[in-house]
């Protein structure tokens, strides 16, 4: 009777056992299609880099590095900024300021255009992205 | 007065930023500065009750719809300045109240949060070069949201009201180093509705409170304001400074809105390095 009792409490284990397997091969599934998916559009030429950027909102920038953060809270006041803007209202040297618009470029925080001889930094309106 | 945004901010509700800000705005407006007060509470607006006296139309345009790019700012903002009898401009920038609205402001993504805030810069200088304000404040919600930090990012100045409450003192201790320092924003403290003794105090007793405080917080006690009854059960649409202007609570927050007045909000990062290091 004891033998019984224990091989039912086995196979209950086992069948939790087998529920939770069957849960993560599903998670892992879906890992692996988001990986294709981000490797696809990563290789596509083609692709739009716009819809890599990510979005510089309030709560993001406080993940930054303080050096970084005053860079992009800049950009929230002045609609487009050169590196010799950004200095003037960080008050930091321009080369350090071109830097750190640089980096934040290649986050894909902002984004940058040349017109004429000045290089331009600038937020990308996600919602515009999106239309 | 240098032109300069403040933001009422806590870390829970309940504080009385509200009362504080409505409050602050009409001081400053009975002294003959122009003043913006904006409503950026917009789970829970308020403004909106306490001014509905002194509203002859409908409001057909909110603050809602500005930062939604669906209207200007002059459509959103309502100079209320004559129906106080106040001396300068005080403009409202209401939040809309429907239910409807609220559950729309609570959904918005991530990339309107970064379109808001620019919006709110934008206004900050159409409020200073276009319209003549002198003092923007913002009445915004507890915690940190979405909504809270975009005012706090776009402000100059942050007052934080908060009580004596040892939790909520808990939550301020955090809120002022993850968010404040972390914007580098001037940042001061002012402790309301604090025990009803406190009025009987002198002012060497209530230095050494504040020296504590300051001590607790690393940062700026700017006052402390005593509980009052009447205020806490004062109707919504009761505005102190106009209805009360020889109220002690008045006369407590008179002395905040000056030092306010002559706060410097440059060199932040630097004292920030300073406590840092001490």
């Amino acid at each position: 009777m004891k033998v019984e009792l224990l091989l039912a409490k086995l196979v209950d284990e086992l069948n939790l056992v087998n529920q939770k397997l069957g849960s993560l091969i599903e998670l892992n599934e879906k890992m692996l299609k988001t990986r294709e998916k981000f490797l696809r559009v990563g290789s596509d030429k083609n692709h739009s880099r716009t819809e890599l950027k990510l979005e510089p909102d309030v709560m993001s920038l406080l993940s930054l590095p303080p050096s970084l953060r005053k860079t992009a809270m800049v950009l929230y006041k002045l609609e487009k900024a050169t590196a010799e803007d950004l200095a003037r209202e960080t008050r930091r040297l321009r080369p350090v300021e071109s830097a750190y618009a640089n980096q934040l470029v290649r986050m894909g925080y902002l984004s940058k255009k040349r017109e004429g001889r000045e290089v331009y930094f600038y937020i990308e309106s996600p919602m515009e992205i999106r239309k | 007065m240098r032109k300069k945004v403040l933001s009422i901010h806590s870390s829970r509700g309940g504080t009385g930023k509200t009362v504080i800000a409505t409050n602050l705005a009409a001081i400053y407006a009975i002294k003959g500065l122009n003043v913006a007060l904006l409503d950026l509470d917009f789970r829970s607006p308020s403004l909106v009750d306490v001014f509905s006296s002194a509203l002859k139309d409908p409001v057909r345009h909110w603050l809602n719809d500005l930062l939604d790019g669906r209207c200007k700012a002059e459509q959103a903002l309502t100079n209320v300045s004559e129906a106080y009898g106040l001396k300068g401009k005080l403009l409202l920038g209401l939040a809309n109240p429907a239910i409807e609205a609220i559950r729309n402001m609570i959904e918005k993504s991530r990339a309107w949060e970064v379109t808001a805030v620019k919006r709110l810069f934008s206004l900050r200088s159409r409020l200073f070069d276009d319209m003549d304000i002198d003092c923007c404040i913002i009445d915004t919600s507890p915690g940190i949201q979405y909504t809270s930090v975009n005012a706090v990012v776009s402000s100059d100045v942050s007052v934080v009201v908060a009580t004596l409450d040892s939790l909520e003192l808990k939550g301020l201790e955090n809120m002022l180093v993850e968010l404040y320092d972390a914007f580098a924003k001037r940042t001061v403290v002012l402790i309301n509705k604090v025990f009803p003794e406190t009025r009987a105090w002198s002012s060497d007793e209530q230095k050494i409170l504040i020296g504590k405080m300051e001590k607790v917080l690393q940062h700026p006690v700017i006052g402390i304001i005593p509980c009052y009854c009447d205020v806490l059960q004062a109707k919504r649409t009761s505005l102190l400074a106009v209805d009360k202007p020889y109220h002690p609570f008045l006369r407590n927050l008179e002395e905040v809105a000056e030092k306010l007045e002559s706060i410097k909000e440059e060199n932040v990062e630097e004292d920030i390095l300073c406590k840092a290091k001490s």
